[in-house]
């Protein structure tokens, strides 16, 4: 009898062989709910809830995050493999359906007397051995468009329909290389902006070279395009706001009472006075237009000001806007208009605005050299827009991932095959029991490509004999041609995945396993049964 | 200055948006659409443009909605999809409720998806949640058949407040909080430091705050914030960040309302001591955060107190009854108050605005205030408000609905506001006037300024702003009209002596007073709180103590500034 169980009878205790069971359970059902969902023939699921709202998803860690996961065990590995979601932006279905097979594998040596400990040790030798030939396949690529593509196409036709996915492929490679700017290897894919318009359909998605806003100008007079114009970017209010002072003002005549609204406007209308002044200079030849974009606000007498003028005024842009508008068009973004000047300016060949519904666009676009740009996306519901959402983060993570770590693996399971080879050989060099854990580790490799060829409809055994025997013989990677459900050269066929995802999932599976499976006691008491 | 001076609400909470149901409800209930029989002062009538806006769905229908933003636990719609129902992008589960011809939506939207690309094979594994029941009254008002003598009995089968609103809300409005389901048992998100880590979550603070921003994009001339919560919870954390957030972007009035459960909350993993002491914590950190950032906040609840209220000993309001711990009843008469007391700076041509109504009422930084009303206001069936005014003597007219404020009769700076009270029966013309005409109020033109002359003799050494309006209470469905006891008319008065309304008459409508107060008495309601925090030990408070760094040096930072706060209702202090 478990010590807690004396101090408080009301604990409820699972202990040995039945924590492990539990363990266990959790994570390979865990593991056949995700299975259906990996590579490019995984089907893609479309939840509708209790109240009719839509979710279309292929995403791992959007499954985790929508099912309401109450089990702990399995709390714990979705939590993982969020977390893998999160600093990589991919794998999170392979660690989950790595750490489910991991203790399936366990579970018959387990209960044939193995000692969790020795076992664990065993997995984490082969996990180390494993990074080794994770590093031995890694394939250097430069930071080129060529080189990027099949990487970005990899990952975006394992969510999309193959058509749709390779349109997407060029938008991202361009985007990412577009935000690149003076070279630097640290992106921040915060720059390419993604915004969303429910109008058409999927395939006219594009690449905005400039940024497009989620509002527009709210005066009628307003003009709606402008051709070459000067983007005044400021976080300057144009508006009255509320004074720290109890305030009102007395008057006897209409005459008195308008001389007090002008005077209590006049700080505002200093700071339009400068900025009016700038335009009159700047475009005196009548040709170019002028845009105040603005992070506070702008009231209505500024916006008529502005609009007698010829000025589209937009208030209340978002934070993260004027950085990227500095970015996308150059200038400088003010916080005071103290000495404004030209060079404050930045500068855009075509703004135009458009409506949809109740919501005004502004696209900002043809800037020179932006290093900001944005991805517009269209759909006809918003359900599949955020499809489309998801698809995209993936692709220009996988892009992100691939410049950072300067090097991509071969895909289609392939590392998976050489791992496992590698492990065989390698199980012979380890002394005693622990032996057992490498081959276990390098079994469950295989649920990759076997999951693989189950989702493409091809039988598990035949295939994976197949691929064991082609590996065996060939020098370098073999993957699983999906297709054919043949062994092939995965780097020929342009299948390339992200050396810091495998990494990860290698990792994090083996901690995770290693702890669910060294858990020998399982308790619940809470302060309420404390009580008791 | 032309233009509409905008205030956005926001809802925190469970309970918050029962009452802000309840709120939107009577605001849509009082639209008036040309012309109807009863004809009012254009100029008295509240100006719904201030709380709601117009807009434009796909398919080009106008729409008009509030400019609201609800936060709550997962689970809580109900049948409500996230993104409202009158833009589209969800599937209507219940067929009974398509228009005739269609159906088999589900089916259309899997094809369209199919066909867009969004799949990598061309097909969709459908995976659908059992739909949920559509509760009655939502059913006959979908299908436009809300009959208005029915008794849907909302007090005992609302489930959530999704079940009685009548208003229909923009795809921007409402936010589910990711992964917490609301229980019927516990406050799911139990801390005030658990409600503060949500606000900072990326994913959830970038899509609340664009919310926010879009709203105020559109305001021509925003004037501030009203803000409900629930305070026992996690809530306080989101909505006093959320505060602090709107002080440093927009920096505008809030007028804040905290909302305390009418029942005992009990959080997880704690007994009632426990969830005493949480309860305790939170309140101490949201008044904190409030005393600072708030122009004006004001504790509501039905409850006579808070603490220590184990048999939950309600407020009285005469003439009604309800269930001390329903919450679509309580939330009711709060909603009823809130409706109230704002009316003043929402009126039409209005020199009013929020500003200026918070600050009259918190004078020298006392940014707590009490809140009073009388529902129904008590006047008898054909009295005239002089006779009921002078009668009423010296009993007060208001009932506290701030738990443990008690701000007395002296010394108090209020803002009154009478609606419902038709100018007829504000005293008999001067043929008929008999007493009435040596009353010192008979010289009196409108029901304001007899109230204020009211409240000038009767409260001493005290500021009154008295505002009225001729717009009633309207009780109809799917306001708990069950509430009102016999004794009262169809249109909200007073039967004399014994009286009884007929069987199966409802009420439709009342006349209310509501009134916002301060006086140095309040400085107990904080004495009382304080004094409960020695019961407090935080390291046994797991809920605090685990997952939330709360440190120890922050919670008795927030106890002096509480302190410090209560010193303000010192009567030194006093102008």
């Amino acid at each position: 009898m478990a010590a807690i169980s004396l101090l408080n009878p009301k604990s409820e205790i699972a202990r040995a062989a039945q924590a492990l069971g539990i363990n266990i359970s959790a994570a390979t059902s865990l593991q056949k709910l995700m299975a259906s969902n990996l590579g490019p023939k995984g089907t893609t699921k479309m939840l509708v809830s209790a109240a009719g709202d839509i979710k279309i998803t292929k995403d791992g860690s959007v499954l985790l995050s929508e099912m309401n996961i109450r089990h702990p065990t399995a709390a714990m590995i979705a939590r993982t493999s969020t977390a893998q979601d999160d600093s990589t932006g991919d794998g999170t279905t392979s660690t989950v359906l790595l750490t489910g097979e991991l203790l399936k594998q366990a579970e018959l040596l387990i209960s044939e007397g193995l000692h969790p400990r020795v076992l664990v040790e065993g997995i984490m030798l082969a996990k180390d051995c494993a990074l080794g030939v994770l590093d031995s396949l890694k394939i250097p690529i430069p930071f080129e468009r060529v080189a990027l593509i099949p990487v970005a196409q990899t990952s975006l036709r394992t969510k999309l329909e193959p058509g749709l996915a390779d349109m997407l492929t060029d938008i991202c490679v361009d985007a990412v290389l577009a935000i690149r700017g003076n070279g630097e290897t640290f992106l921040d894919l915060n720059m390419i902006e993604l915004m969303e318009m429910q109008q058409h359909t999927v395939l006219e998605t594009q690449l905005i070279s400039g940024l497009v806003l989620d509002h527009g100008g709210r005066h009628p007079n307003m003009p709606k395009s402008l051709q070459d114009a000067y983007i005044l970017t400021c976080n300057v209010s144009l508006e009255l706001e509320k004074t720290s002072v109890t305030s009102s003002f007395c008057y006897k005549t209409a005459e008195e009472r308008e001389k007090c609204v002008t005077e209590e406007h006049r700080f505002i209308d200093l700071r339009l006075n400068k900025i009016i002044e700038l335009k009159r200079q700047v475009c005196a030849d009548g040709k170019r237009g002028f845009v105040v974009i603005n992070q506070k606000g702008i009231d209505v007498p500024s916006l008529e000001a502005l609009a007698a003028e010829g000025i589209l005024g937009l208030r209340r842009a978002k934070r993260r806007n004027m950085e990227r508008l500095v970015r996308a068009c150059g200038g400088e973004a003010l916080h005071s208009l103290e000495d404004l000047q030209e060079e404050h300016l930045g500068f855009a060949a075509s703004i135009r605005e458009e409506c949809l519904g109740e919501t005004k666009f502004t696209f900002v676009e043809h800037c020179k050299n932006p290093s900001s740009v944005t991805i517009l996306i269209r759909g006809q519901s918003r359900h599949q827009i955020s499809a489309m959402k998801d698809a995209i983060r993936d692709g220009l993570h996988a892009i992100q991932n691939a410049i950072q770590d300067e090097s991509v693996l071969p895909g289609a399971g392939a590392f998976e095959l050489k791992a496992h080879a590698e492990l065989q050989k390698f199980k012979h060099s380890v002394k005693g029991k622990a032996q057992l854990g490498v081959h276990l580790f390098a079994e469950a490799l295989l649920v990759i490509p076997k999951t693989l060829a189950v989702n493409s409809g091809f039988d598990v055994q035949d295939t994976i004999v197949k691929l064991t025997d082609a590996q065996r013989e060939a020098e370098g990677a073999v993957g699983l041609d999906l297709a054919t459900g043949e062994p092939m050269d995965p780097i020929a066929a342009g299948l390339l995945d992200n050396y810091c995802v495998k990494r990860q999932i290698l990792s994090s599976c083996s901690v995770i396993a290693g702890n669910l499976l060294l858990t020998d006691e399982i308790i619940r008491a809470g302060l309420m049964s404390l009580k008791g | 200055m032309d233009h509409t001076r905008e205030i956005l609400t926001f809802q925190f909470g469970t309970y918050a948006n029962y009452v802000g149901a309840h709120f939107w409800n009577q605001q849509e209930a009082n639209f008036r659409y040309g012309d109807e029989g009863e004809q009012m002062a254009e100029e008295q009538l509240p100006h719904n443009d201030i709380l709601y806006r117009e807009g434009l769905n796909s398919h080009n229908r106008t729409t008009y909605t509030p400019r609201l933003l609800s936060v709550d636990l997962a689970g809580t719609l109900a049948h409500l999809p996230m993104a409202g129902e009158l833009y589209g992008n969800f599937v209507q589960r219940d067929v009974e409720l398509l228009p005739f011809g269609t159906g088999e939506e589900l089916e259309k939207a899997r094809q369209r998806a199919e066909e867009s690309g969004v799949s990598t094979s061309q097909q969709l594994d459908v995976k659908e949640e059992p739909a949920i029941e559509i509760s009655e009254y939502q059913r006959d008002l979908m299908k436009n058949a809300v009959a208005p003598e029915k008794n849907y009995k909302l007090a005992e089968t609302a489930r959530s407040w999704a079940d009685f609103l009548y208003s229909r809300y923009h795809p921007r409005t409402l936010n589910v909080l990711p992964g917490l389901v609301r229980d019927p048992q516990h406050q799911i998100l139990s801390t005030y430091s658990a409600g503060e880590d949500l606000w900072k979550e990326t994913a959830f603070n970038d899509d609340l705050t664009d919310r926010i921003r879009l709203y105020i994009e559109e305001c021509d001339g925003l004037q501030g914030f009203h803000m409900l919560f629930d305070i026992d919870d996690g809530f306080g954390g989101l909505a006093t960040k959320c505060l602090e957030h709107l002080n440093d972007e927009y920096s505008r009035a809030s007028f804040v309302v905290p909302l305390h459960y009418p029942r005992a909350t009990s959080y997880p993993q704690a007994d009632s001591r426990l969830s005493h002491c949480i309860r305790v914590a939170n309140t101490v950190l949201s008044y904190q955060q409030l005393s600072e950032q708030a122009t004006m906040f004001t504790p509501l609840s039905t409850l006579e107190t808070i603490w220590r209220n184990t048999n939950l000993k309600s407020r009285n309001l005469s003439g009604m009854y309800w269930q001390a711990d329903n919450l679509y009843q309580t939330s009711a008469v709060l909603a009823a108050f809130l409706d109230t007391a704002t009316m003043s700076y929402r009126l039409r041509d209005t020199p009013e605005s929020l500003m200026r109504f918070c600050e009259r009422v918190t004078p020298s930084g006392r940014k707590m205030t009490a809140a009073g009303m009388a529902l129904p206001l008590g006047l008898g069936d054909g009295q005239d408000l002089i006779e009921f005014l002078d009668q009423s003597g010296d009993h007060a007219l208001l009932t506290q609905l701030s738990p443990g404020c008690e701000p007395g009769t002296s010394y108090v700076i209020q803002s009154v506001t009478a609606r419902g009270i038709p100018l007829e029966r504000l005293k008999r013309p001067r043929e008929q006037a008999g007493d009435q005409m040596r009353m010192a109020a008979y010289g009196c033109d409108s029901v304001s300024q007899m109230l204020q002359l009211y409240y000038q003799c009767s409260y001493h050494g005290s500021v009154t702003n008295a505002a009225a309006s001729p717009v009633s209470l309207k009780t109809q469905l799917p306001f708990p009209f069950e509430m009102f006891g016999r004794g009262i008319t169809p249109s909200g008065f007073r039967l004399p002596g014994e009286a009884m309304r007929e069987q199966g008459v409802r009420v439709d409508s009342a006349p209310v007073l509501a009134a916002l107060q301060n006086s140095t008495k309040l400085g107990e309601h904080l004495d009382s709180l304080h004094a409960q925090t020695h019961r407090v030990q935080l390291a046994k408070l797991q809920a605090y103590s685990s997952n939330s760094g709360l440190e120890r040096d922050e919670y008795e930072t927030a106890l002096d500034h509480l302190l410090e706060f209560r010193d303000l209702y010192e009567d030194s202090q006093y102008l």
